[in-house]
């Protein structure tokens, strides 16, 4: 890492990131958003004094991308970003030109604040720590309001931990890799349509309800959102592909390793798990599926199984042969390999940021929160979730025009007694 | 106001349900307001244009190329002489790699024929330019052949989902049958002693396409095969 203040600060891309540079695509890239919604109008000018003055306590959220010889690397952004008024659909294409100024995005609309980030920068976790110390800095800003640095918060004045900028694979990466060979799973159907206007379907849902749910199955409010989810996969792969076919359902479940290991960093530390169960060996029933992924998670979940695989991440990372390979050559293999590998693991994300406590002088101000993950290159659907005063929005977002998935997935909730109210971008 | 099919709450003043699309009925929907649109109506600007800059600047560029050397060689010489390889290899290059880049989404079902029809009318024009009595018997079914693999290889590709084992073996050997034509060819027009390198290359490229199709087969050999060959 460059030494900061005499030279620009620069820093390499932790080991989850140094994908995401490579198998990006002239109409795909993996961004995320996460929105944060007042009930009062946003003032522009205030929030982007609120953006200005956090540029020293998150450095590692103002960069750009830059291209290396041997690897992508991330630089200090010459100004923070400019906050625009929200686009008529979340996610709208990252240019490379626009990442070559800042992987970060402001944006407002109404009465709510979102922030788009390039998945280089952070992941779910780290972001959701910036989001919220922006939200709190607006409110002081805009209403006077004092909120403590606590649930997330953090205090813009202090600088910035060194711990909160280390790539924490490198240090809790075991000594031996893990290896885990994986049936590739079954592929949603839908062709991508064209342009790129994501269709975005948000489920509200009572948190208590949700929560209650899961308690009564037995198992956590993801487990029993993954669960439905396969349920209404092997469903529709029912529909589509005969049984001799069939490839096994799995649901792709993102883990904060935060939760596993004592680290305090604000960029990517995440790892993915794919629960899953294969229909061809027969029907499953709800209660059933909430068994096995409970079970396959916490198989998968644990410390020591969870460094295994990082080491087996960082691995090639330190592999001097493979350092020593340039950019031009590393870019398309990496891109073979995430498309052999990386895309074919699982039918959908279910991504779940859990319940986010806000600080109790903050809680008032906010409406609810929201978490929004883009599609993948090659499969058409995705879901994100996130629990806010009580308020548990689950976001699909999708970029082929059937809303199938959607439309089994919340009928099925609303038979398990789950109320769910539907708003769309549409 | 419900879905009376999905049983979710929907938005006021919705007039379908945005999951199942089956059509809202509330007698008092003239009465509410409707809910805020939760996005704005601010739609993103992708520079398209510069995309087709680049590429009337590319065209602008190679035309003057071409004008420069016709020039220069009528100037020097008299006769139109070596600018006409490079005019007519210019254009060869244009249509195979830059005519799909005006399109947003070239169709490879139209850009590769095309690819194949502008090499040919270049072989046949260096042909005839030459004076050579080579094209009709070697050039035209060289590149004939070459062409209908080629197309039907994106083809079955494209729209055959199942079966790429099979289709790449099935293609390897066609190629090997293809090289003994070529040198078939090769025989009738210039007198070359007939089979030689073909035999090889054929022989090569019919024991892998045969694998391949026998590795399609054996679903041991396949499994086996993906274990050791596994990224």
């Amino acid at each position: 890492m460059g030494d900061g203040r005499t030279s620009k600060l620069w820093m390499p891309l932790d080991n989850a990131a140094l994908i995401f540079p490579a198998i990006r695509r002239r109409n795909w890239n993996n961004v995320f958003r996460q929105s944060v919604t007042l009930k009062e109008d946003i003032d522009p000018a205030v929030l982007q004094r609120a953006v200005n003055e956090l540029m020293p306590r998150f450095p590692s959220f103002y960069l750009r991308l830059r291209r290396g010889v041997f690897w992508y690397y991330l630089e200090e952004v010459t100004a923070p970003p400019q906050v625009q008024e929200d686009y008529a659909y979340p996610l709208t294409f990252m240019t490379s030109k626009e990442m070559s100024r800042c992987c970060l995005r402001v944006l407002y609309y109404r009465n709510r604040i979102a922030v788009e980030f390039f998945h280089v920068l952070s992941d779910g976790g780290g972001a959701m720590t910036y989001l919220k110390t922006l939200t709190a800095r607006y409110l002081s800003l805009r209403w006077g309001v004092d909120v403590p640095a606590t649930d997330g918060v953090l205090d813009i004045h202090e600088p910035p931990a060194t711990e909160e900028l280390e790539d924490s694979f490198q240090r809790y990466a075991a000594d031996h890799p893990a290896y885990c060979p994986e049936a590739e799973a079954y592929r949603l159907p839908g062709k991508r349509e064209l342009g790129r206007f994501m269709r975005l379907v948000t489920g509200v849902i009572p948190g208590d309800a949700l929560h209650a749910l899961a308690h009564r199955c037995g198992c956590t409010v993801t487990v029993l959102l993954a669960a439905v989810m396969a349920e209404c996969v092997i469903a529709l792969q029912n529909e589509h592909v005969p049984k001799k076919r069939q490839k096994p359902v799995k649901i792709t479940v993102p883990v904060d390793l935060r939760r596993l290991f004592p680290s305090r960093t604000l960029r990517n530390f995440a790892l993915a798990v794919n629960p899953g169960v294969d229909p061809r060996l027969g029907t499953y029933t709800l209660e059933e599926l909430c068994a096995a992924f409970t079970h396959q998670l916490a198989a998968e979940i644990t410390p020591q199984r969870m460094a295994g695989r990082i080491a087996q991440n960082v691995e090639p990372q330190k592999n001097k042969l493979l350092k020593a390979v340039p950019i031009f050559l590393k870019t398309p293999v990496m891109r073979a390999v995430y498309d052999r590998r990386g895309e074919r693991l699982g039918c959908l994300n279910v991504s779940n940021l859990g319940v986010q406590k806000l600080p109790a002088a903050m809680a008032p101000y906010v409406a609810r929160m929201e978490f929004i993950i883009g599609v993948q290159y090659s499969y058409p659907n995705n879901c994100s979730v996130v629990t806010a005063n009580g308020v548990t929005l689950v976001n699909m977002i999708r970029s082929i025009e059937s809303s199938e998935l959607e439309r089994r997935f919340f009928s099925r909730l609303v038979e398990l007694g789950v109320p769910v109210s539907i708003e769309t971008n549409e | 106001m419900y879905c009376v099919k999905c049983g979710v709450r929907l938005q006021e003043g919705v007039k379908a349900c945005p999951l199942c699309g089956t059509p809202v009925w509330c007698p008092e929907a003239g009465e509410r307001a409707p809910a805020a649109p939760t996005y704005s109506d601010r739609y993103p600007e992708y520079s398209r244009q510069k995309r087709l800059t680049v590429m009337a600047s590319l065209t602008v560029t190679l035309l003057a190329a071409m004008i420069a050397c016709f020039t220069i060689a009528m100037n020097t010489t008299g006769r139109m002489g070596w600018s006409f390889y490079v005019i007519a290899g210019t254009s060869a290059f244009y249509f195979v790699f830059l005519l799909p880049f005006w399109f947003r989404r070239p169709h490879p079902m139209i850009f590769v024929p095309v690819s194949f029809v502008s090499i040919c009318l270049l072989l046949l024009a260096i042909s005839a330019y030459t004076g050579g009595r080579w094209f009709l018997s070697f050039a035209f079914p060289l590149t004939a052949i070459l062409a209908v693999l080629t197309i039907g290889a994106v083809a079955l590709f494209r729209y055959v989902k199942k079966g790429t084992i099979f289709i790449t073996g099935g293609l390897l050997i066609a190629l090997g049958g293809s090289c003994m034509l070529a040198e078939l060819f090769q025989h009738l027009t210039f007198h070359t002693p007939l089979f030689t390198w073909s035999l090889y290359a054929a022989s090569v490229f019919c024991l892998f396409g045969g694998f391949l199709i026998l590795a399609g087969i054996v679903r041991p050999l396949r499994e086996h095969l993906e274990r050791k060959f596994f990224i």
